[in-house]
């Protein structure tokens, strides 16, 4: 009678914790469910109709899919997101872990120069991208200085219009984002930078070790944990390219579809010709390229990821 | 160090520091300049005039007070819903034991793995059968509902929880206080850095999106900063002074922010890296 009774308290507290429990989480499980999980379904489900302003009209199967990879403009937007993510992931990574390094010294002012470095990563990429447009422009500031040193750009093939000439308009938008994004990445470098134990180097130095051998084989190494999470936030970020290319190309990624990306397009297909199934599809595509992404550096790197897992 | 080697340092840092400042001091400068001094290269204006600000304080529709507000509006209603839910799931995933606590955790990682691109066709299509995508006040709700929570923020505060000592629960326990208490009067105080990190990268966030307002918000009356940058880069097309005074009037409250709050951030990326 005792044993059951006591059982039985125990039970009830035990249902009361979780009464509690759900009390915390009900709300937002019920908000991701219904904002992530249920929105990513019906995504996939609207991917398969033609569905035009008026709603669904006929079911299409993959006919959407398909209808994709055959569209020139979408091939080029594809190619244009890649061409920039694979170049600007590298640049904007050693960018920020040169800094990282830069400003981890003991020096004076390390704390100034720091907020310096992070300043572009925290000013809105509207405010950005327009200020660039601005100094970016032929007759404006960039060309000026590159006068200044002897570089004049109007005898050079795009005249100084960097953003409105289809040759240099994306690499202009890669070299701007490096620009803006090196300072958040310095940032994941300088937190892995100051829990990497500085005897490892020290006790190198002291065998002999030069200051190159010490970063390559002792200080690159012990940062992968930042190497890893910047590569995969960079790529995860760059594919998403969507208001730079909006902002100096217009929905048209202009010129010559030169700043087309495959986000721009989901908005083209979606807003300018209301083909919602089509952009549907054109989502879980690029829903695809990034989760792959994501598996395969899980996978080639271990699952030690940066991410608290470790 | 060397005293070579110092020198090369030194101008390396201040040549980086001026690239990163000298653009922005740039859109500065041109915001006070008239229109016919816009492409010299004098830094400071030879005839500086404020016509640009009262361009943007006055002239413009909708003008700078406006824009300003609904930026302000919504990202302080975001920063609300984004503390409120992120601390309430994080609380339960570090600290509390229930059945299918592993499972629900995992629903949520997964959700940081689906991009807003993703969301944007069944989301604008579920907003309009909602009514939500209109002219009306309502128009706020629909940017609130796309933004109302955060996987990655539950993820980060779930982070700081669990780093928080077992014995700060138990002394509280043996006090007396119950569950929602515990939560309120112990660990919420214990968490204030973490809280002060999301709410500052969430309203830097808010503030500075672009895609969301360019797609949900239709009347002027409703746009944010960027958006209104955007719609009248286009306008204005070559009059850059009022375009440089809203980017210079967009940058500076989050500039504020950032100088008040940069310890958090900086303390938040160590929080969700090395601890776990």
């Amino acid at each position: 009678m005792q044993f059951t009774k006591h059982k039985g308290l125990r039970l009830s507290r035990k249902q009361s914790e979780n009464a509690v429990a759900y009390g915390f989480v009900t709300i937002p499980m019920a908000l991701f469910l219904f904002l992530s999980v249920g929105i990513f379904i019906y995504a996939i489900y609207i991917s398969t109709f033609d569905w035009g302003i008026m709603g669904p009209t006929k079911s299409v199967g993959l006919d959407n899919y398909r209808k994709a990879f055959s569209d020139p403009i979408f091939l080029k937007a594809i190619k244009n997101s890649v061409k920039y993510a694979v170049l600007v992931v590298p640049i904007q990574s050693a960018l920020g872990l040169y800094l990282a390094l830069l400003v981890n010294s003991k020096i004076k002012g390390s704390k100034f120069f720091r907020s310096a470095f992070y300043f572009p990563s925290i000013a809105s990429s509207a405010a950005i991208t327009t200020l660039f447009i601005f100094l970016m422009a032929p007759d404006g500031v960039f060309n000026s200085v590159l006068r200044f040193f002897g570089i004049n750009t109007s005898n050079l093939f795009n005249q100084g219009a960097w953003l409105s000439d289809s040759r240099t308009a994306l690499y202009s938008i890669i070299g701007l984002n490096a620009w803006t994004t090196s300072g958040t990445m310095m940032l994941f470098y300088l937190a892995n930078l100051q829990t990497v134990d500085s005897q490892f180097a020290e006790a190198a130095v002291m065998d002999g070790a030069s200051r190159r051998q010490v970063f390559w084989y002792i200080t690159m190494p012990l940062l992968k944990p930042a190497h890893l999470f910047v590569v995969a936030t960079g790529m995860i970020g760059a594919l998403q390219l969507y208001d730079q290319a909006i902002l100096a190309g217009g929905a048209d990624g202009s010129p010559d579809y030169s700043l087309m990306t495959m986000v721009l397009y989901i908005y083209n297909a979606c807003f300018r010709k209301f083909e919602f199934g089509y952009a549907s599809a054109i989502g879980v595509i690029l829903f695809v390229i990034i989760f792959s992404l994501t598996v395969l550096q899980k996978t080639l790197f271990g699952s030690a990821a940066w991410k608290g897992e470790n | 160090m060397s005293k070579f080697r110092r020198y090369g340092f030194y101008s390396l840092l201040i040549f980086y520091s001026v690239l990163t400042i000298v653009p922005f001091l740039w859109s500065l400068s041109t915001s006070f300049k008239p229109s016919d001094e816009v492409y010299q290269r004098n830094l400071v204006p030879n005839a500086p005039t404020m016509k640009a600000y009262s361009t943007v304080f006055g002239k413009i529709q909708p003008n700078f007070q406006t824009l300003f507000a609904n930026s302000l509006f919504i990202a302080c209603v975001v920063v609300i819903l984004h503390l409120v839910f992120a601390a309430l799931a994080g609380y339960a995933f570090a600290r509390l034991r229930f059945p299918g606590r592993d499972l629900l955790f995992f629903v949520v990682l997964g959700c940081m793995m689906i991009p807003d691109q993703l969301r944007l066709v069944p989301m604008y299509q579920l907003l309009v059968k909602m009514g939500l995508i209109n002219t009306g006040p309502s128009n706020y709700l629909a940017i609130f509902l796309i933004k109302a929570i955060s996987a990655a923020d539950v993820f980060l505060m779930r982070q700081y929880f669990l780093t928080i000592p077992k014995e700060m629960e138990d002394a509280a326990k043996i006090d007396g206080a119950g569950p929602f208490q515990l939560f309120a009067r112990v660990m919420l105080p214990s968490a204030a850095p973490v809280l002060a990190t999301v709410a500052i990268l969430t309203f830097q966030g808010t503030w500075n999106d672009l895609f969301w307002p360019s797609i949900v918000l239709q009347s002027p009356a409703h746009w944010t900063l960027p958006f209104g940058i955007l719609q009248f880069k286009g306008q204005f097309s070559t009059d850059w002074p009022p375009i440089m005074a809203l980017v210079v009037l967009s940058t500076v409250p989050i500039l504020a922010l950032y100088t008040f709050g940069q310890r958090y951030i900086i303390n938040v990326q160590l929080a969700s890296s090395s601890k776990g």
